[in-house]
Parts: structure tokens; C-alpha cells; sequence
């Protein structure tokens, strides 16, 4: 009895030796495997992801968790530069997390910031907040994105105007949209409407602030037509007499203008006579 | 011999146990359901069910290994058949390394039929037989042994549901043990960096044995990667084995 419980001892001793070492073992395998580069192909997992629509009905449920867990994948997916072709599936990746889940907004806003500035693609950017607006009707960031990119990245200032209107009419629109909308109408040269959009502006202003801003633009406005009516004369003087006047109110006397345009201040414009340049006596910004 | 004799006669058990064609039948359904998926992507369709299929493989072997791996010791307990067994000349380590090599021949069975499926479908699709799926295959057969072995440590001293708790968990810390190096990596150095260290280098790394991108990608794998992963998935199977063994040695029936 004695011999047998010291057989199973040395077979305990044995096992427990055996468990150590077949411990250690796999432990210093496991580093060994971790030290093993193993080689990925960027952006791989990009075929995974089938159509949102059908994809839905995959998530039982589920699917704005799907659009969250699609979302953070795909801003790491376009974190990473080193992606060959990484812009030819945006629109579906984020077509996708639209169609999971329609009111999640930042996926609209940021596709469209990689669309715009990443991709160069404004089309797309303006299709994906064109998307986002047509499911969530109320939310003016939309328009007012679109106009901005409009604006901003392809100086498409008639376009523009078009997306800050449709801002305008969601209601809790922030007064700058109005404010950029004016501004539009200016750089479409639309100098007639924009200087009745700005007055409106500077008329229901509620603070000093907006009214000083919209009395600027005003300022701009009225120099702006004035210089070009002024610059429109300069050029006929000068075809007859083959001259610049020396000063401004020759143009009054020889017939080329009714009378001399004063600035919004009250101040007359500045004249070169050796260039012919006509400019503000102030800078508007700085009034 | 007397190991053989208990692994014939728990594969013979095993083959008759309804749940394993069940989970052959899901798998199989899978399987060609990936051929569905295939069509609603953008982009290469034989690479969904590949990576389909081979998910597939790999989920539905380990749900095989888990939920009849979990019964293994436990029935005999709970039908007091373990009585006859080990009254006869016979060392527990023989009993349950038999019970493992029994449940490994099943599932190296069900997974060929898996495979055979998966490839036949994938011919289907390619028109030529892609040999280095097998290598994808191999090494989810290596997963399913250390599955199985932890299966049957569970087995000697819980409840079958709870036992198919604890070897899923088990599955799934395998799975995302890595997420400890990203954490390891914020850790100021110290004990508690040494803890994780340790704690990171002894979970079970199943990654270890997931080829599936590699080979599905037609990517290069270093062949040490191979060899250190089919050794690494050796130790740690037996590592558990003598765990178990340890276990079911201090187990009384009497």
C-alpha cells in the first residue's frame, strides 16, 4: 500500500513537472510567433461589406450597432493612406451606414469631409449630404455644408446660393447661413440682390455685431458698383482724350458720369491719375 | 492498446450523437450560403466564400469540439458507467486521453466532410482545386484539438452547459487575447506591466492558428510561422491534457 501511494506521488510529481514545462514551452512559443511579421494586404477587408440594403436584414435588428461597428471601421479604414484605390468604394461604405441607419448624422458629415478634401470628389460629397438631407429633412447642417463646399472648393456661387436657400427654410438655421447666402449672391456678381439681401440682413439684425458686419458687406457692395461705374468712365475718357483724367470730377464734366459717387461713408473714393486706380478710403473690413 | 480501445469506442458514441449532424448540416448550409452572400458584394466573389466557408469550418468544429467535448466525461459520471471503467485495470490518464483521441478522429471526420463541401463549391466557382486551402484546414484542426482538450478539462469537473460556457469563453478569449499587447503598450512599466506581459504570453493564442486571410489573400507566410504555431498548439493541448488529468486523478467515485 505504502509502495503504491509512492508511485502515485512520483506520477503527480511527474504530471506536475511535465505541466511546467509544457507551460513554459508554449509561453516562449507564443513569443517566439508574435516576433513573426505577418504580412497583410491594406484595406482587405473592404470586400466584406455587401449592400445595406440587403445587409439589414442580415443584422436582425441590429443594425445601428452594424452602422456604428461599419462607421469606426471606416474611419480607420481612411486613416490609412498607404490603401491603393481607397476612394472607389466611399460612396458604398457610407451608402451602406446611411441605409443601416438613416438618422445617424456624423457619418453623413464626415463622408463628405473625406469626399470634398480627401477624395477631391465634390460631387460626391455634395450626393452624400444630399443623401443625408433627404432622410433627415430637419437637420439644416446638410444644405449648409453643401453650400460651404460649393463655395469654398469649387467657387460655384449660383450652386451655393442654392443649398444655403434650402438651409434657410429648416427651422433653428443659425443667421450666419443668411449671412453666406448674401455673400453668394455677391460673388455671383449679382450686385443688385445681394445689396437687398444684405440691407434685409442689416435691417432685422438683432446685435450691434451683425449689423456692423452687414454694414460692411453693404460698404463693399456700394464701392464695389460704384468703382465699376467710375472704372466704366475712366475707360471712355480715356478713349477720347487717350489720357487718365487727373482727377475724378473731370469725369462729371466732360459727361461720362451724372455726378460723383461717394462711398457709403460719405467720403469720396480714392483716385490714381498716373494708373487710373480707384479705390475705398478705407479698407471695409477695417471701418 | 488499451487508449485505442476507448477512442473507437467514444468516436463510435460520438457518430451517433444527433447534435453533431445537426451542426454538420448548419455548417453545410453555411457553406452554401456563402455561394448567396457571394452575390450581394462589390468585388471578388470567390473570396467571400472562401472566407466564408473557412469561418464556417473553423466556427461550426469548434462548436462540435465544445458541445460534445463538454459531455464526454460528464456522461459517463452521470450514467455511472465510469464504475465499470475504472474498476477495471485501467490509468485515468488512459480514460480520458482515450475520450480525446476518440472526439479528435470524430471531428478530423466531420471536418473532411466540411472541407469536402467547402472545396467542392469552391471548384464549382474556380474550376481548379486549391491545394493550399488544406494548409487553412490543417491548422483549424490544430485549433479544434486544443478546443477539444479544454472541453474535456471542463468536463472532468462541471456541468455540461457550464462546461460549454466556460471552453466558449475560452474560444473567445483565444480569439481576442491580442487586444492585451495594444493594452500592454499603455501600461507605465512595472508590476502591473510584468502581470499583463505574463498574463498575455499564457492566454490561449488562437490566432495562432488562423492562416485563413493569409491563404485566402494567396499572401507568403514565413514557414517558421508553420512550425512554431503547430508546436505551439502541441504544448498548449497538453498542457491542458495534464490539467485534466490532474483533475480527473483527484476526482473520488467511490
Amino acid at each position: 500500500m505504502k509502495i503504491f501511494k509512492s508511485e502515485k506521488d512520483l506520477s503527480a510529481i511527474f504530471l506536475v513537472v511535465l505541466l511546467i514545462l509544457s507551460c513554459g514551452i508554449f509561453m516562449s512559443l507564443k513569443i517566439k510567433t508574435d516576433n513573426i511579421s505577418r504580412e497583410k494586404i491594406p484595406g482587405s477587408s473592404i470586400i466584406y461589406i455587401p449592400s445595406g440594403q440587403y445587409l439589414k436584414y442580415a443584422t436582425f435588428g441590429n443594425s445601428s450597432l452594424l452602422a456604428d461597428l461599419i462607421y469606426i471601421w471606416a474611419i480607420q479604414y481612411y486613416s490609412d493612406y498607404t490603401i491603393p484605390d481607397m476612394y472607389e468604394y466611399l460612396d458604398h461604405i457610407f451608402s451602406i451606414i446611411n441605409e443601416l441607419d438613416p438618422s445617424y448624422l456624423d457619418p453623413y458629415d464626415v463622408g463628405a469631409v473625406i469626399a470634398a478634401y480627401e477624395a477631391g470628389d465634390l460631387d460626391l460629397a455634395l450626393k452624400i449630404l444630399d443623401r443625408g438631407l433627404e432622410r433627415n429633412p430637419e437637420q439644416w447642417l446638410f444644405p449648409y455644408l453643401a453650400g460651404h463646399y460649393a463655395q469654398m472648393i469649387n467657387k460655384d456661387h449660383k450652386l451655393a446660393q442654392e443649398y444655403y436657400k434650402k438651409a434657410m427654410d429648416i427651422e433653428g438655421v443659425p443667421p450666419i447661413v443668411r449671412r453666406l447666402y448674401a455673400d453668394a449672391i455677391f460673388k455671383s456678381m449679382d450686385y443688385k440682390r445681394a445689396l437687398q439681401t444684405w440691407l434685409e440682413i442689416y435691417e432685422t439684425a438683432k446685435d450691434e455685431r451683425v449689423k456692423k458686419i452687414a454694414s460692411n458687406h453693404l460698404y463693399n457692395i456700394k464701392a464695389t458698383i460704384d468703382i465699376k461705374k467710375i472704372n466704366e468712365a475712366i475707360e471712355k475718357f480715356k478713349e477720347r482724350y487717350g489720357r487718365y483724367p487727373m482727377e475724378l470730377s473731370q469725369l462729371v464734366r466732360a459727361g461720362f458720369l451724372d455726378s460723383l459717387p461717394k462711398d457709403l461713408d460719405g467720403k469720396e473714393y480714392i483716385y490714381n491719375s498716373r494708373t487710373g486706380e480707384v479705390k475705398t478710403p478705407i479698407i471695409p473690413w477695417k471701418r | 492498446m488499451k487508449i485505442k480501445a476507448i477512442a473507437l469506442n467514444t468516436f463510435k458514441e460520438a457518430i451517433r450523437d444527433r447534435i453533431l449532424y445537426l451542426l454538420l448540416f448548419f455548417a453545410a448550409v453555411c457553406i452554401i450560403f456563402s455561394r448567396l452572400l457571394a452575390l450581394l458584394t462589390v468585388g471578388d466573389r470567390v473570396k467571400i466564400i472562401k472566407d466564408v466557408g473557412l469561418t464556417s469550418l473553423s466556427l461550426f468544429g469548434a462548436l462540435m469540439a465544445i458541445l460534445m467535448g463538454t459531455g464526454l466525461v460528464f456522461k459517463e459520471i452521470d450514467k455511472k458507467t465510469i464504475y465499470t471503467i475504472i474498476s477495471k485495470p485501467i490509468h485515468r490518464y488512459q480514460f480520458l486521453l482515450g475520450k480525446f483521441f476518440g472526439l479528435v478522429l470524430t471531428l478530423f471526420i466531420m471536418l473532411l466532410l466540411m472541407s469536402f463541401i467547402f472545396l467542392a463549391l469552391v471548384f464549382f466557382h474556380t474550376f481548379t482545386i486549391e491545394w493550399e486551402m488544406f494548409v487553412a484546414i490543417l491548422f483549424i484542426f490544430f485549433e479544434l484539438c486544443l478546443i477539444t482538450s479544454v472541453a474535456l478539462l471542463f468536463s472532468c469537473f462541471s456541468t455540461p452547459i457550464l462546461s460549454s460556457i466556460f471552453s466558449l469563453a475560452f474560444y473567445l478569449i483565444g480569439h481576442t487575447a491580442w487586444g492585451l499587447e495594444t493594452l500592454i503598450k499603455k501600461i507605465p512599466p512595472g508590476l502591473g506591466k510584468t502581470l499583463a506581459q505574463t498574463l498575455y504570453h499564457f492566454l490561449p493564442d488562437l490566432e495562432n492558428f488562423n492562416f485563413k486571410t493569409e491563404i485566402v489573400q494567396h499572401l507568403d507566410i514565413p514557414s517558421e510561422a508553420f512550425l512554431y504555431s503547430i508546436l505551439y498548439g502541441i504544448f498548449y493541448t497538453l498542457f491542458v491534457l495534464i490539467i485534466a488529468v490532474l483533475v480527473f486523478r483527484k476526482r473520488d467515485f467511490i
